[in-house]
């Protein structure tokens, strides 16, 4: 069985990446009862989703999902469908009830911000979910449905752990083991609410969940009268991405962005709380030289197909100095240290190749090397990766490389982003 | 009247014969007076005999299949008037008419160390000093940028693999050549070659560095990829060029036209190559990435909206590459 959500385990969260499910001995006997007792009441309204490749007929991914509308309309993660939505010829979706019956369904609305997306089945449930807000305590019992690797519905305890802080897209942290094949089912509490929508997993018991009103507000506007489902799904995907990344890129790089001493250059760090940065530094008898490596990324990233993300944004100094080198032999490294490729990998479905131009520019303090490289997205309308690289020239045994990798922007952003950032590399 | 025999393929004279009894005959057969081991030269090929009339000295065509040429221009003759300093071709052999009183020049001190000026037919390589300076020279060369290059605390490895790899190389191409040489004008000159070589290895060194300079003063400069290509060329010429001095008999004009189109094909060829394919699918950019120590203030800069303006360029590059699917 193919599952494609493995494939993101480099990443800061893979998509319910596999996770060791450990069985708790020493469970109290309360919370068994609580948890078969929840899986009796609720069991019903979880359904599996599937989408089939038409031509053999097979399933190429398998998620959950669960009713919540008398209309028969289900949630479930927008990765579980987004074969569907990038190649609607090829793929179908079908629902599988709780009694194996198949049938199948259609796309309604997507947000891919948030992986959310809800099916039209027409099916008349029995019962549904009705998505509302309602507080939770740090703590808090909650059970996890859905259908873990296809082995049929199953209920998993663990534990609320409030809303991650830092992040882009609001998650919540749900202690306990989301298996591959639960994307896309609820989570709830104990008195049957529904809490959020499983979504990714980080490792042992690290799980996260889509705050339920993110999906109560989608739904709402899929059964709102008049709604009409966008006739290209792949281009809304586009249209989603350039509206959400212009509302968190806008600030990026202003005049009142922290900045961090490397050496005699200022750069900028953190430019938002929702980035997290590392710094290293590598000395060794071994070298004749001094590298600092000083990172931030965005901790989020919005999946778009099984091989693509959007809205990262990255950026890089290396401060590379040396007391040993004479000047030929220093830009000898520094070359190197500059034309390492450090872009994102990509694939000719999804994206074009390269193109890169070079300049030396001189901004206020300090000549600099630039090299821009730009490509473009070839399904999802004008969007662009971009990665501007820049070396600090003018100095004999020290340089500073620095890289500012946007994945998934307008070409207005990449514009006004690499001009704020080429501004901000300052020497004194 | 003396008659020198001369071979082009050895590029020296194989026998000189004192004309005291006329006429005789010249051929490749056995029953001439003068035998010519050449395959262009017929059995019975031509007579030189007195002129009835005039009483001077002619060289007559037998009626041969190649005939008598002139020198210079190859144009055919039936008959030939052969006066002091005359020459005439016989298939691939040239006649040459001397007067007795002709001058020769001085003898040379028998010195076994100094080289024979006479064999060497390029003015440059004859000296010793050129044949083992210029290889020596790209030896140095090739060490010195092997090691600038190398930024980790011990570069004698990287060096000495540096070294060994073009002395092995220049070896090998210049060993390629010698015996080309051998087989057509009968001469090794593997120093001679060694050197044409090395040279241009000197040569395209500092091409290559001219060209980083370039490239980083000047970046993505169109008139740097065009000008490196008339370099490449003309480096290509002279290569070959200079070899075929050394392992060939060909005149200077055919020696360079030689080199020229060597170079015209290998370009053709690449570019051919070029636009038969298609670009591939790539997810790793390339750009100048070469940058150099010089001081800030020498560096040409322009300003940060240049950055935008190319932006521009590159969007609609990625903007048409989007299109063409």
């Amino acid at each position: 069985m193919h599952l494609p959500d493995a494939r993101h385990r480099g990443l800061r969260t893979a998509l319910l990446a596999v996770a060791v499910l450990i069985a708790g001995p020493l469970t109290a006997q309360e919370n068994r009862t609580a948890a078969s007792a929840v899986f009796r009441r609720y069991a019903d309204q979880v359904v599996k989703i599937q989408v089939v490749e038409s031509g053999s007929a097979a399933k190429a991914t398998i998620g959950s999902g669960f009713f919540v509308s008398p209309a028969g309309h289900v949630v479930t993660n927008y990765h579980v469908v987004s074969k569907l939505v990038h190649d609607p010829g090829r793929y179908r979706a079908e629902l599988v009830d709780a009694s194996g019956q198949t049938r199948r369904v259609a796309l309604l609305a997507i947000d891919v911000v948030h992986d959310l997306a809800v099916l039209h089945t027409g099916l008349r449930p029995r019962r549904h979910f009705a998505l509302g807000a309602g507080a939770l305590a740090q703590g808090n019992r909650l059970y996890s449905l859905g259908h873990p690797s296809d082995l049929g519905l199953s209920i998993v305890e663990g534990t609320y752990n409030g809303l991650l802080r830092h992040t882009l897209y609001p998650r919540i942290h749900f202690t306990g083991s989301i298996n591959p094949g639960m994307s896309g089912g609820p989570t709830l509490a104990a008195d049957g609410r529904v809490v959020g929508v499983n979504v990714s997993t980080y490792g042992e018991q690290m799980s996260f969940l889509v705050p339920v009103d993110r999906a109560a507000a989608l739904v709402s506007r899929a059964l709102a009268p008049g709604y009409r489902p966008p006739s290209s799904l792949l281009a809304e995907v586009g249209r989603q991405v350039r509206a959400n990344q212009d509302v968190y890129l806008r600030e990026l790089f202003t005049g009142t962005s922290k900045t961090v001493e490397l050496g005699r250059y200022r750069v900028v760090t953190e430019p938002a709380p929702f980035f997290r940065c590392w710094a290293d530094a590598r000395r060794g008898r071994e070298q004749p030289y001094e590298a600092v490596d000083h990172k931030c990324s965005t901790d989020d990233y919005l999946f778009i197909a099984g091989d693509q993300q959007s809205g990262v944004v990255g950026l890089t100094h290396e401060l590379v100095s040396t007391r040993t080198l004479n000047p030929a032999r220093f830009f000898a490294l520094y070359t190197s240290i500059f034309a390492a490729d450090n872009t994102p990998a990509g694939q000719e479905e999804h994206v074009t190749s390269w193109r890169c131009g070079t300049r030396n520019v001189r901004n206020a303090t300090t000549p600099l090397r630039a090299v821009l490289c730009l490509r473009r997205y070839r399904k999802l309308g004008e969007l662009y990766d971009a990665v501007l690289k820049v070396a600090v020239l003018g100095h004999r045994d020290s340089g500073l490389v620095s890289t500012l990798t946007l994945s998934g922007v307008s070409y207005e952003n990449v514009g006004r982003l690499t001009g704020r950032y080429l501004e901000r590399i300052t020497w004194r | 009247m003396i008659l020198e025999v001369f071979d082009p393929r050895v590029g020296g004279v194989r026998t000189r014969l004192r004309l005291e009894t006329l006429p005789l005959t010249v051929g490749r057969g056995y029953g001439n007076d003068l035998i010519l081991d050449d395959p262009y030269v017929d059995a019975r090929h031509a007579r030189i005999a007195l002129d009835d009339d005039t009483g001077a000295l002619v060289v007559e065509d037998l009626g041969s299949l190649n005939g008598l040429a002139l020198p210079g221009d190859g144009s055919r003759a039936a008959r030939v008037v052969a006066g002091p300093g005359a020459e005439v071709r016989l298939g691939r052999t040239v006649l040459r008419f001397r007067h007795p009183d002709d001058a020769v020049p001085p003898a040379l001190p028998d010195n076994p160390v100094a080289p024979e000026p006479a064999s060497a037919p390029v003015p440059w390589i004859s000296s010793l000093w050129v044949r083992l300076g210029v290889p020596a020279a790209a030896l140095a060369a090739v060490c010195a940028q092997s090691w600038l290059g190398n930024f980790e605390r011990s570069a004698s490895g990287d060096v000495f693999s540096g070294a060994l790899a073009f002395a092995a190389l220049v070896s090998v191409w210049a060993g390629i050549w010698a015996v080309a040489g051998r087989v057509v004008v009968h001469r090794f000159h593997f120093l001679g070659h060694l050197a044409v070589a090395s040279a241009g290895v000197l040569a395209g060194l500092a091409a290559t560095l001219a060209e980083a300079w370039s490239s980083f003063l000047s970046p993505d400069n169109p008139i740097t990829g065009s000008l490196s290509v008339v370099v490449w060329v003309a480096l290509t010429t002279a290569l070959v060029a200079g070899h075929l001095s050394l392992a060939s008999s060909l005149p200077d004009r055919r020696r360079w036209r030689a080199g020229l189109v060597t170079a015209a094909v290998l370009v053709a060829v690449s570019g051919a190559m070029v636009v038969a394919s298609d670009e591939p699918f790539s997810d790793v950019p390339e750009f100048a990435g070469v940058l150099k120590p010089v001081p800030a203030a020498w560096i040409p800069t322009g300003a940060p909206e240049d950055l935008g303006r190319m932006a521009a360029e590159l969007k609609e590059e990625v903007d048409a590459l989007a299109e063409e699917e």
